[in-house]
């Protein structure tokens, strides 16, 4: 199962994109790039817990 | 007659000015007084003395912004500037009762817009200049959040196979001195220059300085100097009535969020974007809180934020239109 702070971070991913064609053209690059920014940190988070949860299931 | 009414405004709007830096004063120094890096007493001036001199350090593009891009020019008016600030401290003051995280930033803005429309119709509102507000109004603390959070990471990364905790420590409760006086310099930029954009209109509306002209220095100064004296005065109070209050974040937290919150403010400043100050602080706290586990964000907070979020600027906005329907009875 996805953890719930990758979940979190796809979801302020997905509020930047929805606000990115409503934001003035000279910050447009900010939000695009802050949505980029999100969906890195859930990747790596994701990744942070199914390694985590991998190793738990190793020392069993 | 106008004089008169001229300068009761513009005492108004200090007054707002001065209740901002009382209220906001806990957000810059909280970190530094729980971790006793300094005494409340010396804490509270570390804060006053940053968001007095930042207007030496950035331009005055926030002023601008309010002054020109919230309401068009031609329907400001004493009564209307009077309607926005009774709006926005009444506002301010039931979400102070209601224990709502509200901020006082967007709070003018609702106010001023609300007392616009009350006065001559939604034509009047400067769109452009609103939804740049809107969209940071979300984008402000999520950017905070997300800086903070890597720069937990980062700094984690770079320290955790370090033995010698104890100096690293001391290394970062020195720190936070800079990371508070940077947010404190933020904090002074962006909200002094609010008060700056509403004297400037006020000014401009009355004829006392021409459209396009620069903020005169007196109203720079003047608005300092009342965020700082507000700092000075309401800092000290909430600090000790917080005292056992305040969150325990560890010297290492403060810093990582105290600078994310900073970098937002220096963006938002520069770009002459009005954002909330609690709000962006709020998201770095959020932040370096999910870098350790999402369970230990307080999301009850969190989520009170988010409806602060909803409901300031309509709030605000329906109190500045009643103040202005009483306003304009006796104009």
């Amino acid at each position: 199962m996805m953890d719930r702070r990758a979940l979190f971070f796809l979801g302020s991913a997905a509020l930047c994109l929805v606000l990115v064609p409503v934001t003035p053209a000279d910050l447009r690059w900010f939000t695009l790039a802050l949505a980029v920014v999100y969906v890195v940190l859930a990747i790596g988070s994701a990744l942070d817990n199914w390694s985590r949860s991998r190793e738990g299931r190793s020392d069993h | 007659m106008q004089t008169l009414a001229l300068w009761l405004v513009v005492g108004v709007a200090l007054a707002f000015d001065f209740v901002n830096g009382f209220h906001d004063a806990a957000n810059s120094i909280a970190t530094v007084v729980s971790t006793r890096v300094l005494s409340p007493r010396f804490a509270v001036a570390w804060a006053a003395f940053f968001n007095f001199v930042a207007f030496l350090v950035f331009g005055t593009h926030v002023a601008d912004t309010i002054a020109n891009d919230v309401v068009q020019q031609n329907v400001i008016s004493i009564g209307l500037i009077f309607a926005a600030l009774v709006g926005a401290i009444t506002w301010s003051l039931i979400t102070f009762f209601l224990g709502l995280p509200t901020s006082s930033s967007h709070a003018l803005i609702g106010g001023m817009a609300g007392a616009a429309v009350a006065k001559a119709g939604f034509g009047v509102l400067v769109w452009e200049g609103l939804r740049t507000i809107a969209v940071f109004i979300v984008v402000a603390p999520l950017a905070g959040l997300a800086a903070s959070f890597i720069l937990m990471i980062v700094v984690m990364w770079s320290v955790h196979r370090s033995e010698k905790v104890e100096p690293l420590n001391r290394g970062f409760r020195r720190m936070q001195l800079v990371s508070a006086g940077a947010y404190s310099l933020g904090h002074g930029a962006n909200d002094a220059q609010k008060t700056m954009g509403v004297i400037l209109a006020l000014l401009i509306a009355t004829g006392e300085v021409s459209k396009g002209s620069d903020v005169p220095l007196w109203v720079v100064l003047s608005a300092h100097t009342a965020i700082a004296l507000g700092t000075l005065t309401g800092g000290w109070r909430i600090v000790k009535t917080m005292g056992s209050k305040l969150t325990r974040l560890k010297p290492v937290s403060g810093v990582c969020a105290e600078s994310a919150a900073a970098g937002m403010l220096f963006f938002t400043s520069a770009y002459g974007v009005p954002v909330s100050t609690t709000h962006t602080i709020t998201g770095g706290i959020v932040g370096v809180g999910a870098s350790q586990r999402l369970a230990a964000v307080r999301w009850g907070v969190a989520r009170r934020v988010v409806w602060a979020w909803a409901f300031t600027i309509p709030g605000a906005a329906i109190m500045a239109a009643a103040a202005y329907g009483i306003v304009s009875v006796f104009s």
